[in-house]
């Protein structure tokens, strides 16, 4: 009953005051109009668009053909060509001989394992084929396929694991070891077309590149600190090479940091200890240091160095022998690049000269991100040539290129 | 009396423990501070100052990564050439992509410029659509909401924090967004030269038509040729107005503007890119005083 008074007088008293406040409702009643009118449109105009989406869906159910479909988990696949020509001033037979004095031998029953940019004239060095493809969540797999005219060779095939906790990456199969800095980058990568004097003489043309398995950890710090060991079969005859059981154990710790906005560097110390073909100890060290500082987003200037000190036990006794490289690469812009590279070697061996160097200039010209063009000249004073020290003078122009999906290089 | 206030502290401490947000850029990571507040630490890789397509892939961005609990990426290609080494180098399966922790931003823009064909016969194309969706200011809100619900998933027990900044931050935003517009509408109509596809979306959405680009193709310098065409365009269609970002050089475009009569303007393209832009709403701001001066 109350109630029933009191809503009455609130009718009563809202119609008194209506009486002044009609214009101002009429005015707020025509404005909500207007509002519902547009969401009205809007809802509308919302609809029709489901309908035309639904409509699409409906359209896309009556194509089953990709039912089973694939494709999407084709692996990335690359195409790495590189080729080059050559002018040297020593003629082609006699520059398959070379040795490096107290490193290499010249073995004329052997064929000669020279990899890149062997004649003079026209080489076609290789065709490469990479391809990367993450195997469920637990892997990823890379190969590369590294083909020459006559020759078909697995340069890497990998897994790596994608789920480790507390920073741990774990890999396995045939892959270029982390030992310093420039063992683990392809050929098509570097700076320079031939390799360093001193990966030459004391890894071989191929690098540290063996079965094994290798595990990295990203250590919790702010500093970038990461420290990788691999156990290797030791298959690199070069150094190492006694096959007998798996015997080539490499470790290594690398650090970065910034030191200003745009300069960074990348400091490493490397270690690799294995057995020869006598069965005695193998012992390489390294030491490399990388140093950039990015002027603006394309240009910048890298200075590179690396130190590698190898102690061999021989019947003949230890052999305690070095070298190094120090290069500077200009990145002027995105098109155009230069550099210089001094190598040196230390052989340690009496009866031999010991003034083992090399000085590399080039130009490098990139019409676009993955096709580049580089001239290289390169005086070398490294080589013998059956009893005959003979310093080489090449020049070289080579083109590679980088096709199909190739994911971007690190650092 | 001691041991409980050492696990006092000890819980506390894991109580407020933050949550670690690495975005690639510096709008993202301003995105995430005002989405995460107090409960989230955020590190951005990239500087505003370089071309976001060719950052330095630098060692030192490992340990940030490989430390982060959730990755926001713009996605749509733009860190394709940097990015996935250093995710690979910082071994963390948190951020991984396709993990809980991995934000790809470009998933709640809808793209334009999609490509009808894909070849690298079109310079740097991205086959997903054009990535530089930062420039429209109506792209934010639906990545804050991407970032606040991702957040929510990863630390539950902040959600209604996460959510209650996503709703200030939203009513914040779109009282911006229309004097934003208002500002650009004042000056629709126009006709630009870009030198990358960088503004695309901006344009697109306040109908200013993008005539041509001093590259003449994605990532491909310019040459004399196509700039003689370029000022040909500018001169017949009576364009005026050349958008130029802060990385690439401004010396064709100064050469053109001598030519055509245009004035060259300087657009940031990302917070912290060129000076005054140091907060999402001075960046944009600075975007629509330069269009519209």
């Amino acid at each position: 009953m109350i109630k029933k008074i009191i809503g009455l007088s609130f009718a009563a008293s809202a119609t008194l005051f209506a009486q002044s406040d009609l214009e101002q409702l009429k005015t707020q009643l025509a404005q909500q109009q207007r509002i519902i009118a547009a969401l009205q449109q809007r809802v509308e105009e919302l609809e029709t668009k489901q309908t035309s989406a639904s409509a699409a869906a409906t359209a896309n159910v009556q194509t089953p053909t990709s039912t089973f479909d694939q494709k999407s988990f084709l692996p990335d696949i690359a195409l790495i060509l590189n080729g080059s020509a050559v002018g040297r001033n020593v003629d082609n037979s006699t520059y398959e001989s070379y040795f490096i004095p107290g490193f290499s031998e010249f073995d004329p029953e052997e064929e000669s394992e020279i990899p890149y940019n062997k004649n003079r004239g026209f080489n076609f060095n290789y065709a490469e084929l990479a391809m990367h493809s993450t195997i469920g969540p637990y892997f990823d797999a890379d190969a590369v396929f590294h083909l020459h005219p006559d020759e078909f060779e697995i340069e890497e095939a990998y897994i790596t694991s994608r789920a480790l906790p507390y920073g741990l990456r774990a890999k396995a199969g045939k892959f270029l070891s982390e030992f310093g800095r420039i063992n683990s980058i392809h050929q098509h990568a570097w700076d320079f077309t031939s390799q360093p004097l001193a990966y030459e003489a004391i890894f071989g043309a191929e690098g540290l590149n063996d079965a094994g398995a290798q595990l990295q950890w990203v250590l919790p710090t702010d500093t970038y600190l990461m420290a990788g060991f691999e156990a290797l079969q030791g298959s690199n005859d070069v150094s190492f090479g006694n096959i007998e059981k798996n015997n080539l154990y490499v470790g290594y710790l690398k650090a970065g940091a910034d030191i200003t906005d745009n300069t960074t560097l990348l400091s490493g110390l490397s270690i690799a200890h294995g057995k020869n073909e006598e069965g005695l100890d193998t012992n390489v060290y390294g030491a490399d240091l990388t140093f950039k500082m990015m002027l603006d987003s394309y240009s910048s200037l890298a200075w590179q160095s690396e130190l590698l000190y190898r102690d061999k036990d021989t019947s003949e006794g230890d052999h305690d022998q070095a070298g190094y490289y120090t290069q500077l690469v200009y990145d002027y812009n995105q098109n155009w690049a230069t550099g210089i590279r001094y190598e040196r070697l230390y052989k340690n061996l009496v009866d031999e000269p010991n003034d083992l160097e090399r000085t590399s200039a080039m130009l490098e010209y990139k019409p676009f991100e993955f096709s580049k063009f580089r001239l290289q000249y390169a005086y070398d004073r490294s080589k013998i040539f059956g009893d005959e020290r003979k310093n080489i003078s090449e020049i070289l122009l080579d083109f590679t290129i980088e096709a199909g999906a190739h994911g971007a290089h690190a650092f | 009396m001691q041991k409980i206030l050492w696990l006092f502290a000890f819980i506390t401490s894991w109580t407020f423990a933050q949550v670690n947000v690495v975005t690639t850029y510096t709008y993202l990571g301003e995105i995430a501070k005002a989405i995460g507040g107090n409960d989230v630490n955020v590190k951005v890789l990239a500087s505003p100052k370089l071309d976001p397509h060719f950052i330095i892939p630098k060692p030192s961005l490992i340990p940030t990564l490989s430390r982060a609990d959730m990755l926001v990426a713009n996605g749509a290609g733009l860190e394709i050439g940097w990015l996935p080494p250093l995710l690979k180098n910082a071994n963390n399966p948190k951020i991984a992509i396709g993990s809980q922790g991995f934000v790809d931003a470009s998933q709640t823009i809808i793209l334009i410029d999609k490509p009808v064909s894909v070849s690298r016969a079109y310079g740097d194309i991205h086959p997903e659509g054009n990535p530089h969706f930062s420039t429209d200011p109506h792209n934010i809100v639906p990545i804050a909401r991407m970032i606040a619900n991702k957040l929510s998933n990863l630390d539950p027990q902040h959600q209604s924090a996460y959510q209650n900044r996503l709703a200030n931050f939203t009513t914040q935003w779109n009282a911006f967004l229309m004097q934003f517009d208002n500002k650009i509408h004042s000056c629709k109509g126009k006709k630009v030269v870009q030198y990358h596809q960088l503004y695309n979306y901006l344009l697109k959405r306040y109908n200013i038509q993008a005539v041509a680009t001093i590259e003449p193709l994605p990532g491909i310098a310019p040459s004399s040729k196509h700039i003689m065409e370029v000022i040909d365009t500018m001169q017949q269609q009576h364009v005026h107005t050349i958008l130029q970002d802060p990385y690439h050089e401004k010396k064709t475009a100064s050469f053109i503007a001598s030519k055509t009569g245009a004035i060259v303007k300087v657009i940031p393209h990302d917070v912290g890119n060129i000076e005054g832009t140091d907060s999402l709403k001075t960046f944009y701001k600075t975007i629509a005083d330069r269009l519209c001066q």
